[in-house]
């Protein structure tokens, strides 16, 4: 009878045959793995869910966090005037009060972290007669830069601009107060003459814009105009000085003194910084941020929870077919690996659909309030989700998987 | 040079695979001691068909799965072809394991979501068998259990009997040194038993395989070689 050539079962062959097999066994574990997450997909409909949906959450909030963190920094600087600088010029006893020449201007808008910059004439007290009654308020010469500087818009009409100025052009914005006093409402005002000092201006506009309450009351002439026609108009003795962001207003504050005082005579000269509203806006700010990256790490860790909790209801209730590999010859490592590549297999695909539904959110959200995330940014959330669910796989799939490889095959069998 | 030496031991411990003496095995119950195994001697040579009997809750599972390497005894020695297995470390029995035993679960449990061809094919898969070897493998155990029509059915849509002879091909399909099967006709008809039997006899025969059987069943252990009772902790025969 032919025997069948024996086995060599000395222990040095066959951990050199299991190396030199390596390769082509894990490719088939692979694909064994793959093939078993898809069979058994109903099992982990919860923890892709889960995962997906913290994904998306992830990319929507810091996506358009930041986007929202812009408009309502904006809104709030506006309201508080946080980084708007005030110079101006104090009369010193009997001298002329000095004001800003054109070339300061110049030098202060060179200024690191100035973004816009004006200057304003005043007088206080004008009146104008309308219909046989008599109406006092605030006169303002401004340039077309003022709108820019406090965000001020049209409620009504238009704002002068550049060419109106340049011009000289007889035209005048008033504020809402003033021009329902006058004219009894913002629509009637529009194209009404006001005359000031025997000079008659065409009324283009209405002031509007979050901070134009501070100014119902102030109508404005194109600062040449004013020069030229108001009678007892000061000289642009005040400026303002919008800066980049809330961290510029201090440096910008300490170099205004030098910058002007290299330009022109400086006798006089004050500086106004909001101290109050800038660190008022600044809390505010803080608790938002807070509040973004607190939700931000609560939908990780509970990510993270929720796969650890799955992976682990999985080797228990798989006791029984670890032991069956173990018995059909499966190393401890075969079992980590099929375990752990079923936690990647998983929460890649999960966090593959994340990004998916994060990506139409971003599209929903920005479509809503009107805004433009930045495609780069989203680009990192990608790839910072990706990562995020390859250590969310690897981090939360290890302990679970090193148990399951770990388990005595006779308790895997006895267990029931 | 190591295989002429395993070669010489082999054939100096004249063809006996597997060599058990004084095997001891106790369970714990926090507590509470309960010695199952209590002094285990069995030598089982090539081409042996040796059948272990017993009443229920006699140890003979225990004693199984102590071959199989599947637990550690709590005392004795364990050789299979010369080698002290049971001084190998872990992954060293596990490989031992994967290229030497076969193994007939009692409960003749298959992988759930998985065809009759997947589960012959995943001991394959471990032990690095090449992907062409593979279906003229698998199709040949499977019809030495007259199951080769059944290749591509789910493993949850089978018979008990079909299932049981599923788990046999299983532990066939990888050719390996020795087989230990736990009760592997319990339930099949006399007919598939006897196809079975007739298959263990075929390949201990002319592949001069060792096998264990557990059984109740006379006609099983009418084609056995040898008998073996199981009781009160001590094999006898
Ligand atoms: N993990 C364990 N802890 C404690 N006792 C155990 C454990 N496993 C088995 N036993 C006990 O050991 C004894 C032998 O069990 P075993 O399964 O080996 O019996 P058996 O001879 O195979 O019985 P059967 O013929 O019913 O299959 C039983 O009394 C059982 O209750
Ligand atoms: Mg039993």
């Amino acid at each position: 009878m032919a025997l069948k050539p024996r086995k060599n079962i000395r222990i040095e062959a066959l951990e050199r045959a299991g190396r030199s097999s390596a390769f082509r066994r894990y490719r088939d574990l692979i694909r064994v793995s793959v093939r078993e997450v898809v069979r058994k997909r109903r099992r982990y409909i919860g923890v892709v869910a889960a995962i997906a949906l913290s994904t998306a959450g992830f990319i929507v909030i810091i996506t358009m966090g930041n986007d929202l963190k812009k408009n309502f920094n904006n809104d709030l600087d506006l309201l508080g005037g946080a980084t708007i600088i005030n110079p101006y010029f104090e009369k010193k006893s009997y001298e002329r009060l000095e004001w800003f020449r054109p070339r300061t201007m110049e030098a202060i808008a060179k200024i690191p972290g100035v973004l816009s910059t004006t200057r304003v004439t005043l007088k206080t007290g004008a009146v104008t007669t309308w219909k046989d009654r008599l109406f006092g308020f605030n006169l303002v010469g401004v340039e077309a830069s003022y709108w820019n500087v406090f965000s001020f818009n049209a409620a009504e009409g238009r704002l002068f601009d550049d060419q109106d100025v340049a011009e000289g052009a007889k035209v005048v914005v008033v504020g809402t107060d003033l021009a329902r006093q006058i004219f009894g409402g913002d629509k009637e005002a529009i194209g009404q003459l006001l005359s000031i000092d025997d000079n008659l201006y065409r009324v283009v506009g209405i002031l509007g814009g979050v901070r134009a309450g501070d100014r119902s009351q102030f109508a404005f002439l194109p600062i040449t105009t004013a020069k030229a026609r108001v009678v007892g108009i000061s000289d642009p003795y005040s400026a303002y000085v919008r800066c980049a962001t809330w961290d510029d207003v201090v440096p910008v504050s300490k170099a205004l003194p030098q910058v002007v005082a290299a330009s022109q005579e400086d006798r006089g000269l004050q500086i106004n910084v909001a101290t109050e509203p800038l660190e008022q806006v600044k809390r505010i700010f803080w608790w938002v941020s807070l509040f973004i990256y607190s939700s931000i790490v609560a939908t990780m860790i509970l990510g993270g929870f929720g796969i650890w909790n799955i992976m682990m209801a999985a080797v228990v209730s798989r006791t029984r077919e670890i032991g069956l590999k173990k018995a059909m010859g499966a190393l401890d490592n075969d079992i980590l690996y099929q375990f752990l590549f079923e936690a990647l297999c998983v929460t890649t695909s999960a966090s593959l659909i994340g990004i998916l539904l994060g990506r139409i959110g971003v599209e929903y959200m920005s479509h809503l309030i009107g805004a433009n995330p930045p495609e780069g940014l989203f680009l990192m959330c990608l790839a910072g989700g990706l990562a995020f669910s390859i250590i969310l796989g690897v981090g939360s799939g290890l302990y679970p998987s090193i148990r399951a490889s770990r388990m005595q095959v006779v308790d895997a069998m006895r267990y029931e | 040079m190591n295989n002429t030496a395993s070669q010489d031991n082999f054939t100096a411990a004249d063809d006996i695979v597997v060599l058990v003496s004084h095997l001891t095995k106790d369970y714990f119950n926090g507590e509470e001691k309960i010695p199952v195994l209590k002094d285990i001697n069995l030598e089982v040579r090539r081409g042996e068909m040796v059948a272990v009997m017993g009443p229920s809750g006699s140890g003979k599972s225990t004693l199984l799965f102590c071959l199989g390497l599947f637990q550690q005894p709590t005392s004795g020695v364990y050789r299979v072809a010369g080698v002290d297995v049971l001084s190998l470390t872990r992954t060293q029995q596990a490989l031992f394991r994967r290229e030497t035993v076969g193994f007939v679960f009692q409960t003749c449990d298959l992988l759930e979501n998985s065809t009759v061809y997947e589960n012959l094919e995943l001991p394959l898969i471990y032990a690095g068998v090449r992907k062409r070897e593979r279906p003229d493998r698998i199709r040949h155990a499977l019809d030495m259990v007259n199951l080769g029509h059944r290749i591509r059915q789910p493993s949850n849509r089978l018979s008990g009997g079909e299932r049981q002879r599923v788990s046999i091909a299983r532990a066939l399909v990888n050719d390996p040194e020795f087989i230990l099967a736990d009760e592997p006709t319990g339930q099949l008809d006399r007919e598939n038993s006897l196809r079975v039997l007739e298959y263990f006899q075929k390949i201990t025969d002319e592949a001069r395989t060792a096998m264990v059987v557990v059984t109740h069943d006379a006609m099983t252990s009418e084609h056995c070689t040898r008998k073996c009772v199981l009781s009160d902790g001590v094999l006898e025969g």
